[in-house]
């Protein structure tokens, strides 16, 4: 049967490493030999690419939502559907049609099931691209990207998993590392989700250790096993860490001090060639 | 009195938002009544860059999100509820449908479709509101989301109708990174956006990401580039690319870094970052 290890890389609050961490990760792997697929899971704001200096080309799968869209023939103005949309996405001045506001829309399709006069037709509209790079032999980058304001990102997220296990089992990946997104929203907890091993990135700082708290707790719930990576791990104050790794039982996997040269890689788009994990 | 919204963005994370929402609110404070609202409630942090610990006047759990309870006796497994479902968060396990709550989106949607009545959607305690009047003079409202729960753009939209609630001519809103639905719910009716970026290939993409979402609001903005003097060609690249949006620029400093670790607000430092900030403080003309 085939098995691919499914690592994510994650931590909470933002700029404290995961692209540069997923990618160092990456080019242990495959230095060992390992196929890796690299998925960029910050589908709002991913950079996996600029770091690896890579050019996306047409997109290999386009994900499409679907959203109402009002049939004014049909439409009696009940009002029904504002009623209904716990979103608060459908505005109607007296006496006048609703309006769908797209951009506060989760597409859940609650209003055009429920529409008494069946006035609510369904669109499909693209909210979501995924891009294939194949970096070198042994190296995927899977990239998701959303398209114009989407207030739910989190299925951009399945679908794109969706796409790196199937690609993971054509190339037969040893390892697929999932970097996930800021914070711990729903496209954060669809990255994590179904993960053999989550590295939660941070810095020694009192943000850094209260936001590390936070998604340590997430992973809990999710039951994906927790490992440290402390970054810029010689600047403020390391016992912050160590404290809460301590507390939650939690290993340190890598400390990584504070470098001009990852520094000047990473703005330079030359990630890939750095060798320290 | 005309009351304005001044959001901090960014798209991408860790490039100073809290750092600029901060010193900017406590040199508000100075001059009008203002209230700081944390809308970055998955990881909420501007308490701490305002040198505050985790003593609150007041926290309050809340519900902004409701969850599908099924009556399994009323149930007779027609699989409509695990169809319409957008998130996929309905399945049938054993002959039972179950609900993953991790991506139920609190929707309504299964209640409505459901023949048999069998789904009852009730209210969830997903979060807790915080506030707390800080020293400097104004009060925070902040918010926390509880780990594991959904409906973070609706816990947004009810911390910025808490904060309506205190004096003030100014409010603050320091908005999470990326552009997804607590971003949008941050920045929607701000009268402006002041983006913070960096001269990284990443800074400079993220900006443009979280741009889309500003420019689909119609919110004017300004631009501030922080720790510019890393990559100097860059930062030329950003000054000339948004010219008569530029709000200013912050040095880098490791003593920022430094700061921050002792919790001591760059407002109570001599860093040039304060200069600076002050500098982008005097360009707002509110």
């Amino acid at each position: 049967m085939f098995k691919v290890e499914r690592i994510a890389v994650t931590g909470g609050k933002g700029g404290v490493g995961k692209s540069t961490v997923s990618i160092l990760l990456a080019n242990k792997l495959k230095n060992n030999n390992k196929k890796v697929i690299l998925v960029d899971c910050d589908v709002e704001c991913p950079n996996d690419y600029l770091l690896l200096s890579q050019k996306f080309k047409d997109p290999v799968k386009k994900i499409y939502a679907q959203f109402p869209k009002l049939d004014q023939k049909k439409c009696q103005k009940c009002g029904f559907c504002v009623s209904k949309c716990r979103s608060n996405a459908i505005f109607q001045a007296p006496g006048k049609y609703p309006i769908f506001i797209h951009e506060l829309c989760s597409g859940c399709g609650l209003c055009w099931h429920i529409c008494p006069h069946g006035a609510i037709k369904v669109e499909e509209k693209l909210i979501g691209q995924v891009f294939k790079n194949k970096v070198d032999d042994n190296f995927w980058l899977i990239t998701g990207r959303s398209v114009g304001v989407v207030d739910e990102t989190g299925p951009i997220v399945t679908k794109l998993k969706k796409y790196a296990v199937n690609l993971a089992k054509k190339v037969k990946a040893d390892y697929i590392l999932f970097d996930t997104a800021v914070g711990l929203h729903c496209g954060v907890i669809r990255a994590l989700i179904n993960t053999d091993l989550a590295y939660a990135v941070t810095e020694p700082t009192p943000l850094g250790a209260h936001d590390l708290k936070l998604i340590l707790d997430l992973l809990k719930i999710l039951k994906v096993p927790a490992e440290i990576v402390t970054n810029q791990a010689d600047l403020g104050k390391i016992e912050l860490i160590n404290k809460i790794s301590r507390q939650t039982k939690t290993k340190i996997a890598y400390q990584i001090p504070y470098s001009k040269k990852l520094v000047k890689a990473y703005s330079k788009g030359k990630l890939g060639e750095i060798k320290i994990l | 009195m005309k009351q304005t919204k001044i959001a901090i963005a960014s798209g991408k994370g860790g490039v100073g938002k809290s750092m600029v929402a901060s010193t900017l609110a406590m040199l508000l404070a100075k001059k009008k009544p203002i209230v700081a609202v944390d809308c970055d409630v998955d990881a909420p942090n501007l308490h701490l860059w305002l040198g505050e610990n985790e003593k609150w006047d007041k926290v309050e759990k809340i519900s902004t999100n409701e969850m599908p309870v099924i009556d399994h006796s009323k149930c007779n497994l027609c699989g409509k509820c695990v169809n319409i479902c957008a998130f996929n968060a309905l399945e049938i396990i054993k002959n039972k449908p179950v609900v993953n709550k991790l991506f139920c989106e609190g929707c309504g949607a299964c209640e409505a479709i459901c023949p048999q009545k069998a789904i009852t959607m009730k209210h969830i305690k997903n979060a807790e509101v915080k506030i707390k009047n800080n020293v400097w003079g104004f009060p925070l409202v902040s918010a926390q989301l509880y780990p594991g729960q959904t409906g973070s753009g609706k816990v947004v939209e009810e911390i910025k109708k808490r904060a309506e609630n205190f004096n003030h001519q100014i409010m603050i809103l320091d908005s999470p990174a990326g552009t997804g639905c607590p971003v949008i719910a941050a920045l929607q009716g701000s009268d402006f956006a002041l983006l913070v970026t960096e001269p990284t290939p990443s800074g400079l993409s993220d900006l443009k990401r979280v741009l889309q979402v500003i420019k689909h609001f119609k919110i004017p903005y300004g631009v501030v580039i922080n720790k510019w003097d890393i990559n100097k060609n860059l930062s030329g690249q950003i000054k000339k690319e948004f010219r008569n949006k530029l709000f200013g620029k912050i040095s880098y400093d490791k003593r920022v870094f430094k700061a921050i670790a002792s919790l001591t607000p760059i407002l109570k430092t001599n860093l040039p970052a304060k200069k600076e900030i002050g500098e982008i403080f005097k360009k707002l003309k509110f």
